[in-house]
């Protein structure tokens, strides 16, 4: 008998499914995990279980079953959740300490000697307990998440649902969510429901659930998935070249995938291997990303973009302190870092979307001054913002035709340019279909086609993988990979997710707003010889500057 | 440079006509809101409760109480006391209560001077102060005075003292006010949350250019709402006199819509979220509003406030849309309304397109 059963829930929406017929089983102490896209169906199952939305099929905990969110008041007791977003249950100015006496409070907790032992533990896992009298506001991404978590803890529930808490959080500080959980699971006997969108965390939970396009795709240990996909994981480039766009083959990151056996040995597979697979078993088109020869002449020089001291503050703060970065043609850089480090300042700063404080910057050989300077510039640059800005009420023909115009492109060019695009980067289907009705895989890559219709020499995406599922993702750098070898265009990226380093020619990361790192991928791995992956050596920076 | 311009004007207009709810508020704002504004309003007393208490056993009071008739009063109510009365006024049963006490009829007959008690509920101020000018008139008539002189008065300009038409076209200038500036300020505001602004900036077009485009986009949407207004209401069905020029009043309604549209523009440099830019434009527009002089005439606002009512272009635009309306002034006498809307619409602009329009 399991502590926790979850049997055939369906939530959906006006428009569409949520997650369809999930069915899960937990046992006291123990860590599911989900891992998936936005909109895979993660936070949907998690808030049917938690019981705050309406859902279909019945849930059933230590024997009490619910099936509305009106049944489920009984276990809430007993439950804690963690919405997603990063310190979304905290009250900015509020101090630490009145934030544990406020949730104690409102669940009516009784503030005995043990209580207070009980927080003054979890203020010490946190590691928090130095700054109780500093206010939420002003603590960091990976401090806020610590708080909202211990918040959650207060009242020892025995169901804990955390919806990514460690998304867009510093290396370090997941590192020690990851430590209070299992210190929790083990103290207390909690379950814990977690979902992630890092693959690398999966190995920190006991059993691990695939969620794809609203359906658990696959479910078990780490060693267990990976294990099930290793037949069809094979290493790179031997994909047969087919004709037909719908192959049932697809290369990424230095691994083939392909259901029919390959000519060449089989890799370690990945997690990743998982959502490929599946991807090829139910005949799901990965489109191929094609990209032909740029049709203006462009001389790239040497040094695109040379910064030197930025530094940029608001107020007190130093968003940006003295960054010194340089990209050259052709390069694609990865500018890397938690929520809050200063990526998207800095990357406002390079634009001319903020002023600058202090220091230099050079644009193309023009050294910028003032916005005189960058008005011949503009011709040049592609900026993708986060979340992929386009105007909503117009389709993505419009949205294309639209920035086309805005570029003085002839109109015959453009349509012309856009159909190629739309084409080449496999959203032909959407054309006429507006922004919010579109996978965000798609947007994704139509913003990027919105930003290239001019043919820039420099491209600035701000978070372009975000939120985006697996193979969307692997199709998006193959599309930067691309446009690299075919345009010799230099790419400035940033992200959160450490691991897309990989794909980078060099990476400079970013740690509260100053630069900790700044080297080629090569070197970075010479570096560190005994390091798996590029998490561990960045977290090997991370510790250094403490 | 014009390819931009239609380019970004064109986009606006079918963005505006997409989102229906939009549309619905503006098709409302113009035609029933300003129906309702102008039909609803009621100066002169209607179905006025009335209560008395009756301590000289009638004559006088009786005959004062039966001048009191509909449909503007209701019957009048008698009560035992002042007690119950005055309860009875506290909980709004009783608007007006009048006190007949044993003195007055005595003091009446004898020629001395009888003293007749009104209680008034002061929060429904204007219906039982004009109750109160009714009962004056009828003492009066009462008093029959020696004094021969008869006030005959000549209404100039609004003929008819019409306050239906009055009132509606009060109500659609306050319309073309809240509706241009929260328009304009949500077009600007709506791209900045969703970062296509700085993508617009980043594009290698002025980015005047674009706020010009887009403003005027949004003045245009007014401007149709204005004619909307003018055939279906004010015209249709208030039959307002137009004793001016149509096509000034037009003119002077464009720039004013456009001066509007700057300030929407301010409100969209200085504001974060559409959320802001609502709880924004209340706060600018109640004072323009008030110190427009739409509500309160501005020769009977204390000075300090009459120099300020100097920069709410409102107070250009009623004063230049009442003299075209009523007064019929001609077109080139306008022209200190067309100064002070001008003006102030330029500085805003000029504060916008540095706040919002440029790269550093």
């Amino acid at each position: 008998m399991s502590d926790l059963k979850v049997n055939k829930v369906t939530v959906s929406y006006k428009k569409q499914t949520g997650i369809k017929e999930a069915s899960l089983q937990a046992q006291s102490g123990e860590i599911i995990g989900f891992i998936g896209a936005d909109g895979a169906g993660k936070s949907s199952l998690m808030h049917a279980i938690a019981g705050v939305i309406r859902f279909e099929g019945e849930i059933s905990y230590f024997g009490h079953n619910y099936h509305s969110p009106r049944e489920a008041e009984k276990i809430k007791p007993h439950t804690g959740l963690m919405p997603q977003g990063i310190g979304l249950v905290l009250y900015e100015t509020l101090t630490v300490a009145e934030h544990l006496s406020f949730f104690a409070n409102i669940r009516g907790l009784r503030q005995d000697a043990a209580f207070r032992a009980y927080q003054e533990k979890l203020l010490h896992m946190a590691g928090l307990s130095d700054f109780t009298d500093r206010q939420a506001g002003k603590l960091s991404g990976g401090m806020m998440q610590k708080l909202s978590l211990i918040c959650t803890l207060l009242h020892r529930p025995k169901l804990l649902i955390l919806d990514e808490p460690t998304t867009g959080v510093d290396p370090l500080s997941r590192l020690e969510l990851w430590e209070i959980l299992d210190t929790i699971r083990k103290e207390e006997g909690t379950i814990i429901v977690v979902s992630t969108a890092y693959m690398q965390e999966a190995a920190k939970m006991d059993r691990v659930l695939l969620f794809d396009g609203g359906e658990i795709i696959a479910r078990g240990t780490v060693p267990e998935l990976t294990e099930s996909v290793r037949a069809y994981t094979f290493e790179a480039g031997a994909c047969p070249e087919k004709e037909d766009v719908e192959s049932d083959c697809f290369t990424f990151d230095r691994r083939s995938y392909s259901l029919d056996p390959l000519s060449v040995p089989r890799a370690e597979p990945t997690l990743e291997a998982l959502f490929f697979v599946n991807a090829l078993r139910t005949k799901r088109a990965i489109p191929k990303i094609e990209i032909d020869a740029r049709e203006s002449k462009m001389e790239i020089p040497e040094s695109v973009m040379e910064a030197r001291g930025l530094t940029k503050r608001f107020g007190n703060f130093t968003a940006n302190d003295h960054i010194d970065m340089r990209l050259r043609g052709g390069d694609i850089v990865g500018l890397l870092g938690a929520n809050g480090t200063g990526k998207t300042t800095f990357m406002k700063m390079l634009l001319g979307l903020y002023p600058i404080d202090e220091g230099e910057l050079t644009l193309l050989g023009k050294s910028i001054r003032s916005s005189a300077d960058r008005q011949e510039l503009k011709a040049k640059i592609g900026y993708v913002s986060q979340h992929f800005a386009l105007y909503k009420d117009m389709t993505v023909r419009e949205n294309l035709i639209y920035f086309a115009n805005m570029h003085h492109i002839p109109v015959a060019t453009a349509i012309k340019r856009i159909n190629r695009y739309a084409h080449e980067l496999g959203f032909d289907a959407y054309m006429d279909h507006s922004p919010n009705e579109l996978p965000l895989g798609i947007n994704q890559r139509f913003s990027v086609a919105a930003s290239l219709l001019h043919e820039p020499v420099i491209l600035f995406l701000d978070e372009p993988t975000s939120g985006v599922d697996t193979i969307a993702r692997a199709q998006f750098w193959e599309m930067l990979h691309r446009l690299k070898a075919s345009w010799g265009i230099s790419i400035l990226i940033t992200t959160h997710y450490m691991s897309e380093a990989e794909y980078c020619n060099r990476v400079v990361l970013m740690r509260q707003g100053r630069k900790i790192a700044d080297d080629t991928v090569e070197k970075l791995y010479a570096e560190h010889p005994d390091a798996e992956n590029f998490e561990e050596i960045f977290l090997s920076y991370y510790r250094d500057e403490i | 440079m014009s390819r931009i311009f239609w380019v970004v004007f064109g986009k606006e207009t079918l963005s505006f006509l997409r989102s229906i709810g939009l549309v619905a508020a503006v098709l409302y704002s113009f035609t029933a809101d300003i129906y309702i504004a102008g039909k609803g309003i009621q100066i002169t007393p209607r179905n006025v409760k009335i209560g008395y208490v009756d301590d000289t056993g009638g004559g006088i009071s009786q005959k004062i109480l039966s001048r009191l008739h509909k449909p503007e009063f209701l019957p009048p109510r008698r009560f035992k006391s002042q007690e119950a009365l005055s309860r009875a006024i506290f909980d709004k049963e009783i608007l007006v209560g009048i006190l007949f006490d044993q003195d007055f009829e005595k003091d009446f007959r004898q020629g001395k001077k009888a003293q007749l008690n009104l209680l008034l509920d002061a929060t429904a101020a204007s219906q039982s102060f004009t109750t109160l000018g009714y009962l004056q008139n009828i003492v009066m008539d009462f008093s029959r005075p020696n004094f021969p002189v008869v006030i005959k008065s000549h209404k100039l300009f609004n003929q008819n003292a019409d306050n239906h038409s009055f009132m509606a076209l009060t109500e659609m200038l306050s319309v073309i006010t809240l509706l241009i500036v929260i328009l304009t300020a949500v077009v600007f505001v709506r791209e900045k949350e969703e970062g296509t602004w700085d993508i617009m900036l980043l594009m290698p077009v002025n980015p005047k250019l674009i706020i010009l485009a887009k403003s005027l986009s949004q003045v245009m949407i007014v401007m149709a709402g204005v004619l909307l207004a003018l055939g279906f209401v004010i015209f249709g069905a208030f039959d307002t006199p137009m004793n001016g020029s149509f096509w000034a009043f037009m003119l002077l309604t464009f720039f004013y819509s456009f001066s509007s549209a700057g300030i929407g523009l301010f409100v969209a440099a200085v504001s974060k979220s559409t959320m802001q830019v609502a709880q924004l434009s209340i706060v600018i527009m109640m004072p323009l509003i008030f110190l427009s002089g739409a509500w309160t005439p501005i020769y009977a606002m204390h000075p300090v406030l009459q120099f300020l009512s100097l920069f709410s272009p409102l107070r250009y635009y009623i004063e230049g849309s009442e003299s075209i309306f009523f007064r019929g002034t001609d077109l080139i006498d306008l022209w200190p309304y067309f100064g002070g809307v001008l003006l102030l619409g330029v500085l805003l602009y000029w504060y916008g397109f540095r706040k919002i329009g440029k790269l550093f």
